[in-house]
């Protein structure tokens, strides 16, 4: 039944089994590039999430009148007007917060993670489906952005949400944008070092 | 055939959907953010006059924005100043000696000068044809009961990476009063740091002759220095730390001594100039005894 | 006989007009350029008199953004050739702006106005660099990385990405400068920028790949592939977005999208070098595959901070 497929089920494949960052390892860049703060990993992840749910429901919504033939420009065409949407709301209510993720706010039309979802899911699915699933997958890219900003505020600067938690700065390096890259890699291998050690427990391979 | 076309048709009706819904959140969010960007800009300027949400700024005080422009016709180019008079707005225009040339009343009001496409057009008709008018820069003069008390600078030079957009405040004698930092694409951690009031504060004081020789030095900022610079200090206290320092150069921040010899040589730039311009002005308009509101 | 005549006569005609002319070319100056930091250095065709030529009176030095701020000449050197002369000033200039010298005769009257700035070509390639090097999209601003690190696994799968990548980029970079420039701007669209640069790639990717499978199929075979990639790489949408922000102009659009492409290929190149070595190296099971990649992509994202602040022009 659609409806058991429920809407907790996709939320949690989302963030965890189908985790865009670390398990699907799309829409990478603003992982590397943005997460030096939490507020900044949770306010690209709240754009994301918007353009994630909005596309989904849309595109869910038309699904029917869609020409198969022209698919994926209406996808992008889809996205890019929910990208300007954000885009401009942003702009307009958040400067400082839009000022710090600079590009990157735009450049959400460019992840492939969101034209996968649609092509995979929400154009066959319903749209209240598609909704719990595009909810899902923009909490999991947040849930990662966040956890990604967390530890890199934490060790770059010592502070959290701009509270001093440990009084000194451990090492900037976490702060520039390099360390991205370090610390992305060193989380999907912790992922990973999770998911074998749930297999071995679970079926013993 | 059949195909194609219902393919277009369709596009089409996307493409007009999505222009519609585009269109509707630019209107609605262009407001917010004009009103946005004034908001701050105000929050800027009054916290480098010492004043903020908690300190509010006196009812005696005023400011006046005064727009600089460059006119440039066939026999050569010359200096405009779009002032606020008592009562309208005038523009009056200098020759490159500091002579006047004329002083003509501007047909704009209050609301319409702080839109930059309303002033520009209004001064290109004052203008005339055959001369174009290029924007140069803000000024807005504080006054408090009447009397000059400060300037607020706008400035934007090159950085270590790209541009710093900075503003600054002067009193009348160009003694700096506070230096804000605007905008900036510097590397967070290093050059970011120029954002830091224990970088910014150490231009405060400093006087138009220390200004003139002011440089850069690669030493470690001493401790007591850095608390006061960021007030962590008690005042009467910190007032003492600071006049110690205050004679001394820019210390330079870690690891981004580039940035900071920019912001210096941009910081003098800026007040250099800025005092080149106004005594002209001043002169040019006690000598035609012209009544500005400030 | 009377052809040759009337050819010497025009021709002595010709130059007796031109004469005067010729003997003030030497007023003019054929070369101007910035020497050290506070220098100017303008140089003519043939010796000018020294005297003259050291009078700072007769100099007028602004930048042009400024011209309102004379800039004061400390001193005036003329070389043994009496060909340069060198305004030395007493603060050093900015060499950045664009600085016009004025130069009056003894009448006062303006004998010619000079630019002198640093080289347009040298701005251009010190675009380019910045793009394929300080600024490297991958390396240093962290976007097209979802598809870097799928076609980085193989040296030939990095090269086929990196050229195609190039070719679509420079084309609907340009394509984008088009519409920002002639639609956009005119007519205040700009809030629709990102769907319009994303159209254009689109529009680009397709007409890349009809026109490749119908010229050149066995091409086609190798790259095609690799164009749908394209339109999910983050970095074909931010060069029109940097376009736009900055205004640049054609060539340095060009500039920028070639710099892009290069910068790309590059990274892809030295990534895939490694990769092919990793793949026969001893890596724990958590860390085979992305993560070992991505740290390895940390080192070269360190090493390439050492490029910045590179200014060659």
């Amino acid at each position: 039944m659609a409806n058991d497929k429920s809407s907790m089920q996709l939320i949690a494949r989302g963030i965890l089994s189908e985790n865009p960052i670390f398990k699907l390892a799309l829409s990478m860049c603003p992982a590397v590039g943005i997460s030096t703060t939490v507020i900044n990993g949770l306010m690209l992840g709240v754009a994301v999430l918007f353009v994630q749910v909005f596309s989904s429901v849309t595109i869910s919504l038309f699904k029917n009148k869609i020409h198969p033939r022209i698919r994926i420009p209406t996808y992008t065409l889809t996205i890019a007007t929910w990208v300007t949407v954000i885009d401009l709301a942003l702009a307009a209510y958040l400067p400082d917060a839009y000022a710090k993720m600079g590009i990157f706010v735009k450049l959400i039309v460019a992840f492939a993670i969101i034209t996968m979802r649609l092509e995979m899911f929400a154009c066959k699915e319903s749209p209240n489906d598609s909704f719990w699933d595009g909810l899902g997958m923009g909490l999991g890219f947040l849930v990662g952005m966040v956890v990604i900003g967390f530890v890199r505020e934490l060790l770059g600067s010592g502070a959290v949400l701009g509270y001093d938690l440990l009084g000194f700065k451990p090492l900037l390096f976490f702060i520039l944008p390099s360390a991205g890259f370090f610390v992305v890699g060193l989380m999907m291998a912790f992922f990973n070092w999770i998911e074998l050690a749930y297999k071995r427990a679970k079926g013993k391979i | 055939m059949k195909d194609i076309l219902t393919i277009i048709l369709r596009l089409t009706v996307t493409c007009i959907l999505a222009a519609m819904v585009m269109g509707s959140a630019f209107i609605i969010t262009n407001k917010a953010k004009k009103h946005n960007e004034h908001v701050n800009e105000q929050k800027v300027r009054y916290a480098l006059l010492g004043y903020s949400a908690a300190k509010s700024i006196p009812d005696s005080m005023a400011l006046h924005e005064m727009y600089r422009y460059i006119v440039t016709d066939k026999e050569g180019q010359s200096i405009g100043y779009l002032l606020p008079g008592k009562e309208g707005f005038y523009f009056l225009t200098l020759d490159m000696g500091g002579k006047v040339i004329d002083n003509q009343p501007v047909k704009i009001d209050e609301a319409a000068v702080l839109e930059k496409d309303l002033r520009d057009k209004a001064v290109q008709e004052i203008a005339g044809t055959g001369r174009s008018v290029t924007f140069a820069d803000q000024t807005i003069v504080v006054t408090n009961n009447g009397e000059r008390v400060a300037y607020l600078l706008d400035g934007k030079f090159t950085g270590f990476k790209t541009f710093i957009g900075v503003m600054l405040a002067v009193d009348p004698k160009f003694t700096i009063l506070g230096l804000e930092i605007l905008e900036h694409e510097e590397d967070p951690g290093l050059g970011a740091e120029i954002e830091r009031n224990y970088f910014r504060n150490q231009f405060k004081g400093k006087t138009f002759e220390q200004l003139k020789d002011l440089d850069v030095v690669k030493e470690p900022l001493p401790d007591e220095y850095f608390q006061a610079l960021e007030g962590n200090i008690e005042a009467a206290d910190a007032a003492k730390i600071l006049a110690k320092y205050g004679d001394r150069d820019i210390y330079a921040l870690t690891g981004a001594t580039i940035s900071s010899r920019y912001v210096n040589t941009g910081v003098k730039g800026i007040v250099k100039k800025f005092a080149y311009r106004l005594n002209i002005l001043d002169t040019a308009l006690a000598e035609r005894k012209i009544e500005v509101a400030f | 006989m009377m052809t040759h005549r009337l050819f010497t006569y025009w021709t002595a005609v010709v130059l007796f007009i031109l004469a005067p002319a010729c003997l003030h070319a030497a007023d003019f100056v054929s070369e101007q350029r910035f020497g050290a930091d506070n220098e100017i250095i303008l140089t003519y065709p043939a010796a000018v008199d020294k005297t003259i030529a050291q009078k700072p009176a007769r100099y007028t030095v602004f930048e042009e953004t400024d011209p309102d701020i004379r800039l004061e000449i400390q001193k005036i050197t003329v070389a043994d050739d009496g060909r340069k002369v060198s305004l030395i000033f007493s603060e050093s200039l900015n060499t950045a702006k664009t600085h016009v010298v004025s130069v009056r005769g003894d009448d006062g009257r303006e004998i010619e106005s000079i630019q002198v700035k640093k080289s347009y070509l040298g701005y251009l390639l010190s675009v380019l660099i910045s793009a394929l090097l300080v600024n490297n999209f991958v390396f240093t601003k962290y976007l097209g990385l979802c598809v870097f690190f799928g076609t980085s696994k193989r040296k030939t799968t990095a090269k086929g990405m990196g050229v195609v990548f190039t070719i679509v980029m420079v084309i609907s970079a340009l394509m984008s400068w088009f519409f920002y420039q002639f639609i956009l701007i005119p007519y205040n669209l700009n809030f629709l920028q990102i769907v319009v640069f994303i159209g254009l790639v689109s529009l680009t990717v397709q007409a890349v790949d009809t026109i490749l499978r119908k010229v050149n199929p066995i091409l086609f075979n190798s790259f095609g592939v690799y164009l749908v990639l394209v339109i999910a790489n983050c970095v074909i949408i931010a060069v029109p977005l940097i376009m736009a922000s900055n205004n640049y102009s054609f060539i340095e659009t060009f500039m920028l999208a070639l710099g892009a492409g290069g910068g790309f290929l590059l990274a892809l190149y030295l990534m895939s070098s490694v990769r092919e070595r990793l793949d026969l190296a001893n890596i724990p099971p958590t860390f085979k595959g992305l993560p070992i990649a991505f740290i390895v992509a940390g080192q070269f994202a360190m090493a390439f901070l050492g490029f910045s602040g590179l200014q060659l022009f």
